[in-house]
């Protein structure tokens, strides 16, 4: 320890590796949950085999060792992803790389090369995540190389203080430069080359199938699905459905998304439409959840004739688009002949009872298919029907055991069973699943919806309205629908720590508030930053009558944005520089000195100002009577002690031979 | 640019020729500046700065970092790659700003007998209110540990040049240069500060078996020394004696003051002659005199030294001594540049 210490002290590029040994494991550190374990593990041998090295003052492997190692490197790379390119395996490379270089550093050279692997691995980890949190750690990170860097060339052990300080203010420095390129650097859509990454985890939140229990079970899940920023009032919460999925095959236990419909083209918004932005979490699937009922839809994007959005490219990271919606009427489409038989179709066996409760209305109420749809409602808020968290398990048939045994469910019970029974009264319906709810973030001003805010409602078809929305949990348990789950929940000790509204300890209620944060923080990062793309270049441009496909235009911004940039820079230091500490008397004598240098009459250093006047007039005859007064008017100027009068005469007198005593 | 290892060849020839281009070079890009003396400042107009390998190493590395951002259109690569741009770029600044303002004086060499390395160093003055890290000094070939100054403070940069034979010389042209803070950039001044550079010849006893046959008119074959030195007396202190002659012995035991007057002390003072001077290689012959200069100047009695042309002294004490072993050094010779 001694020993490594006085190394240190005669050789600072060595305390350049230590620092590099602490930046390195911090900025690899993301990938620990990406990489394969054995990439982690074999930068964390090598940089222990390193530290045992550097410490005991032992012997670098043999070079014939690294060679072997690196190719064993490589080799399982290979091994691992078939491939050492793209995002995943050229990370994976990288980082058994930056393990074996730190094995053979041999000088400052190498430190230096590692140290800028150590930039390249940070890079590397927004591959995989670009949270606000892997920003902020990554800033760490930069922070530590940085240092490193400065340690390595400082030329002697740096105060750690003036370390810490010049590396973080070389970070402040730099942000300028990053924020003015970020923005004008010209952006290209798409790939160049290779897919981005493809993340193999499955979908998460809703999926192409309803069951049962399906949308219960994502009651726990208090993950941000997407978050949502109205344009203008924001609608009330009983009117905000997300539309995600349309299920119209029902095969007697669950639906099945339809995806095979034809493209049909948005209405086009109009007056009185809600425009909104979301940013949607990764889905994994190609649904987008647009606010019902669709008018404009994003770019992109098809709408669907049964008004469900979807993408071509798989949503595999956070996304962010627009949209219009109107609220009450929904574009009213003629209803196929196909489409009608597919929406009413039952299979053979299901649900015996519901059939038969589905003809006694039938028969009540002959041709008017509102009256049923309403006694369909009145069963269910009429009926001992209970809204649970946790719905019973159900024997045999789902519908009829649901209906007429447990009653008790969760929405995707009573959408399914609604669904069932228009179905068996002969109107057609349809399940649809999607979020409803949520909670306002007032510090985002924005709506957060939690994958426990998915919700499943029924839509039937009447002849004079079209496709219509029937809600049965809007009968069953009004306040889920007016003021989302915790208006329902909040009461529940049953119910997940984030929808309750009391009695929670308060270590619980800190997680939450620290989780409403950070979700404010993901969505402002997320529409400040990364939602920053071509299109958006593009508005930027167009707002300063630039074209950001124009290389000319981009030099233009370039070059004003920068040189505005060093135009404030010069302008500090201007204000800032040193003042001339010297008095107006020896300003002047200076500048007497320089006016007569090109006559090689410069003033000496040790001359006085009386003694340089004389050598002037020996060589200048006709300035003596201005050098008589200019040194005499000096000398009283320094060394007399002058009253205010007298000061300003000597001045004035100064400055007038100053003025006469022209080479 | 650091010397030495751009060398294009091992063969002496072409290093040469390349040294010679690197000088006219250099003279080219610094002709506008004029000779700085004893003292200069760096100013702007006088720093120049390029990247260096490693400056291009990471160009490379951000080139690719970029290609990585575009390809996968991904905002955060794009935000970090930019932030190491900005960082690369300041560089540019930290480090010019880092050798900017530095007053530079040189100072006084002390002399040397040829064979020994002349000393080159420089005192840095730091006046702009910030601190400065990591410079260093080279000339003629040799560069000088990194060195430091705090804000407002002052450092020493020494350089041990490379020895020659004797001479008087001026400084070979200076380099201070720094790469601090990231290493990325060079940034450096050239400097012509000058001052003397006296090389003594090797003082070198005469061979025994010459300084007996050395024809003498006596005084400067047998230079005194203290050994066979007359006893000395003791006299009364008289105002312009020496502080070295005082008897401190005496002093005590009397409380008087006393100096110790050695016998010959108001004898003809001793000569060391070039003609007296053995051999006829006239470089021995300087060494030889500049060894009995020494000696002489050991005795603490006046001497005087005699070279074709030049007379100095009779005299004493360390500033005539510097006189003589000067006039040694130049003895013949004009005054030369070191490189």
């Amino acid at each position: 320890m001694r020993a490594w210490l006085a190394r240190t002290r005669t050789q600072p590029e060595l305390l350049g590796l230590w620092l590099l040994l602490a930046a390195v494991p911090v900025a690899a550190l993301p990938h620990a949950w990406e990489q394969p374990p054995w990439v982690f593990a074999v930068l964390m041998a090598a940089w222990l085999w390193r530290v045992i090295i550097h410490a005991t003052n032992a012997r670098l492997p043999a070079r014939w060792l690294m060679v072997l190692l690196v190719l064993a490197g490589g080799a399982l790379t290979f091994v691992e992803f078939g491939t050492v390119f793209g995002q995943q395996a050229g990370t994976a490379l990288l980082l058994v790389m930056l393990a074996l270089k730190l094995l053979e550093i041999r000088s400052q050279r190498d430190i230096v090369v590692s140290l800028f692997l150590a930039y390249f691995v940070v890079v590397t980890t927004y591959f995989f995540n670009q949270s606000i949190l892997i920003a902020a750690y990554s800033l760490l990170s930069a922070w530590l190389i940085t240092a490193a860097l400065i340690q390595v060339h400082g030329g002697r052990v740096l105060p750690l203080a003036r370390l810490a300080r010049s590396s973080g203010l070389m970070l402040v420095h730099a942000l300028p430069i990053m924020l003015i390129l970020f923005l004008v650097f010209p952006r290209i859509p798409g790939p160049i080359w290779g897919s981005p990454h493809e993340d193999p985890v499955g979908q998460t939140g809703l999926s192409d199938r309803l069951e049962f229990g399906d949308i219960a079970q994502l009651l726990e899940n208090e993950a941000t699905a997407l978050r949502v920023r109205f344009e203008g009032p924001v609608p009330a919460s009983s009117q905000q459905y997300w539309r995600a999925l349309v299920m119209t095959d029902f095969d007697g236990r669950g639906w099945r998304v339809d995806r095979s419909r034809p493209e049909v083209p948005a209405d086009g918004e109009g007056p009185g439409d809600v425009a909104y932005t979301v940013t949607l979490e990764p889905t994994r699937a190609h649904y987008l959840p647009v606010l019902d009922f669709p008018v404009g839809i994003p770019d992109h994007a098809r709408l669907l004739d049964n008004l469900q959005v979807v993408t071509s490219r798989r949503v595999d990271s956070r996304l962010q688009y627009t949209g219009h919606a109107r609220l009450d009427a929904p574009p009213v489409l003629p209803l196929s002949a196909d489409e009608r038989t597919r929406a009413l179709a039952l299979p053979a066996a299901a649900a015996p009872r519901a059939r038969v409760q589905a003809a006694l209305w039938r028969a009540a109420h002959g041709d008017d298919d509102t009256a049923i749809v309403q006694e369909a409602l009145q069963l269910f808020a009429g009926e001992p029907f209970r809204y649970t968290l946790r719905p019973p398990l159900l024997q045999g048939d789902n519908t009829d055991a649901f209906l007429f045994e447990t009653r008790a469910g969760y929405c995707e019970h009573y959408a399914s069973t609604l669904a069932v029974l228009m179905r068996a009264a002969g109107i057609p319906a349809r399940v649809i699943t999607g979020y409803q709810g949520g909670q306002w973030m007032d510090a985002g001003n924005y709506l957060r919806l939690r994958q426990a805010d998915a919700h499943a409602w029924t839509e039937v078809w009447l002849e004079d309205r079209g496709w219509t929305r029937v809600d049965p949990t809007a009968a069953i348990a009004p306040e889920r629908i007016e003021t989302g789950l915790s208006g329902w929940f909040g009461e529940d000790i049953d119910a997940p720590a984030f929808l309750r509204r009391s009695g929670l300890p308060w270590t619980v209620q800190w997680r939450l508030r620290i989780s409403d944060w950070h979700d404010v923080a993901t969505f402002r990062w997320e529409s400040l930053v990364l939602a920053f793309d071509p299109e958006r270049q593009r508005e930027l441009f167009a707002r300063f009558g630039l074209d950001a496909t124009d290389w000319r235009s981009v030099l233009i911004a370039l070059a004003v944005s920068l040189g505005g940039l060093a135009l404030l820079v010069g302008l500090s230091a201007f204000l800032r520089r040193p003042r001339d500490r010297r008095d107006p008397a020896q300003r002047a004598l200076d500048r007497l000195s320089r006016r007569l240098r090109r006559h090689d009459l410069a003033r000496e250093p040790h001359e006085t100002a009386a003694a340089y006047a004389a050598r002037v007039r020996a060589a200048r005859p006709e300035l003596a009577t201005p050098l008589a007064d200019f040194a005499q008017a000096y000398t009283h100027l320094r060394y007399a002690d002058l009253d205010a009068q007298e000061r300003e005469q000597f001045q004035r007198q100064l400055w007038r031979a100053l003025g006469e005593a022209k080479g | 640019m650091r010397s030495g290892k751009l060398n294009p060849a091992r063969d002496p020839a072409l290093r040469a020729r390349w040294w010679r281009l690197r000088e006219d070079f250099v003279r080219w890009v610094t002709r506008r500046h004029q000779a700085d003396g004893r003292r200069a400042r760096v100013t702007r107009d006088r720093v120049y700065i390029l990247p260096t390998r490693q400056g291009f190493m990471l160009l490379l590395i951000l080139l690719v970092m970029l290609l990585g951002s575009i390809n996968y259109s991904n905002n955060m690569a794009f935000l970090l790659t930019f932030l190491v741009v900005g960082i690369g770029h300041n560089a540019m600044w930290y480090t010019h700003r880092n050798l900017l303002g530095l007053k530079v004086t040189v100072l006084p060499v002390k002399p040397v007998f040829a064979g020994a390395p002349p000393m080159l160093s420089l005192r840095l003055e730091e006046t702009d209110g910030r601190p400065r890290e990591a410079l260093r000094l080279a000339a003629g070939g040799q560069e000088s540990p990194p060195a430091f100054l705090e804000t407002g403070g002052s450092a020493e940069v020494a350089i041990a040049l490379e020895s020659r034979p004797r001479g008087i010389y001026s400084l070979p042209r200076q380099r201070l240069s720094t790469r601090y803070p990231l290493g990325l950039l060079e940034a450096w001044t050239w400097l012509t500060l000058d001052t003397e550079v006296l090389v003594y010849p090797v003082p070198h006893p005469a061979d025994a078996v010459q300084a007996a046959t050395a024809d003498g008119d006596g005084e400067e074959a047998a230079v005194p020394t203290a050994r066979d030195a007359p006893p000395d007396e003791i006299r009364d202190y008289r105002p312009g004696d020496s502080p070295n002659r005082i008897a401190w012995k005496a002093v005590a035991r009397s409380g008087r003051l006393f100096v110790r007057d050695s016998a010959g002390g108001d004898a003809a003072p001793t000569w060391v002659d070039w003609d007296a001077a053995p051999g006829s290689d006239p470089e021995y012959r300087l060494s030889v005199l500049c060894h009995r200069v020494l000696e002489a100047n050991a005795t603490g009695q006046p001497f005087g030294l005699r070279l074709p042309g030049q007379r100095l002294g009779p005299d004493t004490g360390p500033e005539h001594l510097g006189r003589c072993l000067r006039a040694l050094a130049a003895f013949g010779l004009p005054r030369r540049k070191l490189t």
